[in-house]
């Protein structure tokens, strides 16, 4: 009598669960099963990043994602909210970035029941309080008017390279915002913001680990009860084009210069370019790795740094992470270079070893030995990418953004042993130039810099250490390699004026 | 075997799942390992993981800033870190970088007060090699004084690159002042005095690895997918062969404190005024209820969920930030809170209320209640950290240099969970006295 019980209560389930999925919108779910895993982890996307800011209200889909993340509902306060998660070891956040922002959180199986509760909540009844909004702003203009401006020169020097060169755009303010924007934004601003982007048609849903289907199914149901809308249409980027060298320097005390280069590629994973052009660039400066060639003539073999290194695609928080962070996509992306901070006396010497390196891959391509060591060390280090059932689940999102339907990780594997020498060095012609390039330079007197650079003096390195006669010879080429910066194309900005 | 493992992981779980209100005692580490010590000392931790195909190698030294008791030579266990990649006779530096390149594998290395760590994470197929590899680096280093010469700049500009953030300014200056005698009174990265003059220390340095780059220092973890016969054979061939002769350093012991020390620093920037808040305490000891509930204290005064948290962080918005860390340490170290204002003018009365609160634990006991979901909570944050092989072999370095071993691991858990909210008040009382305290405060310009 009991198993036909249980019988029939599967079968209902099963019946149930067919109507729930037949309303689920398949398209806006990704599942990533891992039956073993004792955690499960959710990440929700929303069409909802900075550039959908309003101009003049810069700063506003940040402001929205920490009113969601941190702060009250209709029904618990902050506080209360904090102290029901305490015991489960467990929270949630909002990440923001260009294009989207994730609704992330991870909880233990036995936890999930009330967790769920929680997490439903915090998105689906914001109470949007006026004191939780100064806190917030607060923290996020201290971020731009200290932390940014004086405690990290390496992302300065990033964040300063955006700036100039998405200007005009939806691309161009940190993510944050601006100090005028965020100190414009109201609470209407903030509820409009949410009920626009924050709607049950601009979601997708990611799953993973060791859920089952009714915990899906409670999932979207619950994210179908927010307000109604429509899924959010992209801005336009009308990025404009580099034309010749041009420098910003961003001048603060400051015994080191960081400087960050590059300019817009029209590039974007998930063709066979792009991992043509990766190979290239993992050579010339694998992330925070010594195989980077960057790292090998400028630390190396000098001393000069901490590291250099280039990139492709956007690469966030890399003074922090190893490995590419998962859920920061853009339609448009920069080929970029990384020089970490240099001794000031140093920085013109360290910029024409890093553009001597770089102009030498463009005119001569990679050479066959470079070709099959890098590939060979992408195939196995691309599966260091994704160690855990939330950044796997985070991959699989980003593939839906770029359209990638066997997944990155396993096309990236795939395209290590399809690509040929040949079309490497076809993507160095197609993307990668010398001719243009914007520079970032976070330095302390800007004014001399400003004059070596324009008149191309000689920038002779001194050691404080015998060196070998082969580095010696080389430096003097260095030294007076010559770059096409032309005075009139040499801007100084005080710190103090940046993001304004 | 990973079968094997996978029940003993479910059967840890559901045990916590169902007792665990009522659990007073057990385990926590929840993946079983083996161990293989060498005659000449070297010991192996071997921890089968459920992760096809991938390995964690990690070998922790059992050496940090705390060894660096010369005079003039703070900073150099991180140096030697770096100098490690420089190779051998056998793998030159540029040889090692290209063999890790080839296998794809992800290698780095980090320093601390008490350890220096070197880890890969590489595909099965290469375990081997790498053990080649690392155990030829750490029996037969070989670099030139001009490389040793040419790194130290890249040390420097390590220095350069952290020492724009306001915190490491204030920190460096807190344990400066906090300590006397002890090697915790330069932080790992070294005065910039002593940085400065790292390209003339070639002597020290090959005195450096003879004297702390030995096996009985050394202890090696290796997580994931292996075959432990194998790899038990490969590790008495590899690392036999490596010669004792470790000479433990003459780290001097810090006197008691005796009165209240505080001092003042400017950063060179603009930054909101923060403050470094230390009291002294003792060194990392499983037996030790006082020390081991202050654990527990870092959460019920200053974590999230506090009523300070909520007074100052929430309801007044007087404080950007407020944290604390009740560190672990090898030898008498300090808690310390950390904490930065949105305006210089409430400083002092943010330090006020952090001292008020620190007296109320001390005065009433903590609702046991609260003990016992901080404790539940600690368990989760645990075992949920433990998701892939890199990340149990991540875990593990803290316990190996603290007491060479990993099984303390279930004994801090036991010892932990027995903590009753007398031990957390008696803690609180012996601890947080003003004669154990050192405040350094930092304003911008």
């Amino acid at each position: 009598m009991k198993t036909r019980i249980i019988f029939s209560c599967v079968v209902l389930f099963a019946a149930l669960f067919n109507m729930a999925v037949q309303a689920m919108d398949k398209d806006r779910v990704v599942e990533l099963k891992a039956a073993k895993d004792a955690t499960i982890a959710f990440r929700i996307v929303f069409n909802a990043g900075s550039q959908y800011d309003p101009v003049g209200k810069e700063g506003l889909s940040y402001l929205t994602s920490r009113m969601l993340s941190e702060g009250s509902t209709t029904k618990n306060s902050y506080d209360s909210v904090l102290k029901k998660l305490f015991p489960f070891a467990a929270g949630y956040d909002i990440s923001l970035s260009r294009e989207i922002s994730v609704f992330t959180g991870r909880v233990h199986k036995d936890n999930l029941k009330p967790y769920l509760a929680l997490f439903t909540e915090q998105m689906l009844m914001p109470a949007f309080k006026a004191d939780e909004l100064e806190r917030v702003r607060q923290d996020a203009l201290n971020y731009l008017t200290n932390d940014l401006r004086y405690s990290s020169d390496e992302e300065l020097g990033k964040a300063s390279l955006y700036n100039s060169v998405y200007k005009g755009t939806a691309y161009s303010h940190v993510d944050v915002g601006t100090v005028s924007g965020l100190t414009a934004i109201t609470m209407d601003d903030i509820k409009s913001f949410y009920n626009t982007y924050y709607n049950r048609s601009n979601f997708t849903l990611g799953i993973g680990g060791g859920y089952d289907a009714k915990t899906l199914e409670t999932v979207w149901k619950a994210f179908e009860k927010l307000p109604e809308g429509k899924k959010a249409i992209a801005p336009v980027i009308n990025t404009q084009k580099v034309e010749g060298y041009k420098v910003l320097l961003v001048e603060k005390k400051a015994a080191a210069t960081a400087i960050s280069m590059g300019f817009p590629i029209d590039l974007v994973r998930g063709s066979k370019d792009w991992y043509a052009l990766a190979i290239a660039n993992s050579w010339l400066g694998e992330h925070r790795n010594s195989s980077s060639h960057l790292y090998q003539v400028i630390r190396e073999r000098r001393g000069l740094n901490y590291g250099d290194y280039s990139y492709i695609e956007h690469y966030p928080n890399g003074g922090r992470v190893q490995l590419p962070m998962v859920n920061v996509p853009r339609r448009h992306h920069l080929f970029e270079i990384w020089i970490r901070p240099v001794p000031n006396e140093t920085a013109h010497f360290a910029l024409r070893a890093a553009l001597r390196e770089y102009q030498a891959l463009v005119a001569k391509g990679m050479s066959k030995d470079e070709f099959e060591l890098t590939r060979k060390f992408l195939k196995n280090y691309v599966l260091q990418y994704a160690p855990t059932s939330s950044k796997r689940l985070g991959y699989a999102l980003d593939d839906k953004f770029y359209g990638i339907k066997n997944g990155h990780i396993a096309m990236y594997r795939e395209m290590m042993d399809k690509v040929t020498l040949e079309d490497v060095n076809n993507a160095i012609k197609k993307y990668l130039q010398d001719k243009n390039m914007a520079i970032a330079m976070i330095c302390d007197n800007a004014a001399e810099l400003k004059k070596n650079l324009a008149s191309n003096v000689v920038s002779p390195m001194k050691y404080t250490s015998p060196k070998a006669d082969e580095i010696l010879k080389e430096d003097e080429l260095i030294s007076t390699f010559k770059l096409p910066i032309l005075e009139e194309n040499i801007q100084i900005v005080k710190v103090d004026e940046m993001f304004k | 075997m990973k079968r094997m493992l996978y029940f003993v992981l479910t059967i840890c779980l559901a045990g916590l799942t169902g007792t665990m209100a009522k659990e007073k005692s057990g385990k926590i580490f929840p993946y079983e390992y083996k161990k293989v010590v060498l005659p000449n000392g070297f010991k192996a931790i071997l921890i089968p993981f459920d992760s096809p195909g991938l390995v964690s190698y990690y070998t922790v030294v059992r050496t940090g800033s705390r060894d660096e008791w010369e005079e003039g030579k703070s900073g150099f266990a991180h140096f030697f870190e770096h100098m490690m990649f420089r190779g051998t006779d056998r793998f030159p530096g540029n040889v090692y970088d290209s063999e890790v390149t080839s296998m794809g594998a992800d290698a780095n290395a980090y320093t601390d007060d008490d350890l220096t760590v070197y880890h890969l994470n590489l595909s099965n197929e290469y375990l081997e090699k790498v053990m080649d590899m690392e155990s030829d680096r750490f029996q037969n280093r070989h670099y030139t004084k001009e490389q040793f010469q040419t790194e130290s700049g890249a040390v420097y500009g390590e220095y350069r690159k952290s020492r724009t953030s306001p915190w490491e300014v204030a920190f460096e200056a807190y344990r400066d002042m906090a300590f006397d005698k002890h090697t915790y009174k330069h932080t790992t990265i070294g005065f910039e005095r002593d940085i400065k003059e790292m390209p003339n220390m070639y002597d020290y340095s090959v005195s450096f690895y003879n004297r702390y780059y030995r096996p009985s220092n050394c202890v090696l973890v290796i997580v994931g997918d292996f075959n432990f016969d194998k790899v038990s054979k490969w590790i008495t061939k590899y690392y036999g062969p490596w010669k004792p002769g470790y000479v433990a350093p003459k780290i001097e012991k810090e006197p008691a404190q005796t009165a209240q020390r505080k001092t003042e620093v400017t950063y060179d920037g603009k930054t909101l005024p923060l403050a470094i808040l230390a009291y002294k305490t003792d060194a990392f000891d499983v037996k030790n209820k006082k020390f081991l509930a202050l654990s527990y204290v870092s959460d019920l005064c200053f974590g999230e969920t506090s009523p300070l948290y909520k007074k100052l962080v929430l309801d007044e918005q007087k404080v950007q930030s407020l944290s604390s860390n009740a560190a672990m340490a090898r030898d008498p170290y300090a808690f310390e809170i950390y904490v930065q204002v949105k305006n210089a003018a409430d400083m002092d009365y943010v330090l006020g209320e952090i001292r008020s609160a620190i007296k109320q634990l001390a005065d009433k006991p903590v609702d046991a209640k609260l003990l016992d979901e901080l404790k539940k909570r600690s368990k989760y944050q645990f075992l949920m950290a433990l998701d892939n092989n890199n990340s149990v072999a991540g875990i593990l370095p803290r316990f190996v240099t603290l007491t060479g071993d990993i099984d303390v691991i279930d004994e801090l858990y036991t010892a932990s969970e027995m903590i009753t909210p007398a031990d957390v008040q008696d803690a609180v009382k012996h601890y947080f006295i003003p004669a154990n305290e050192n405040l350094v405060t930092l304003k911008g310009k």
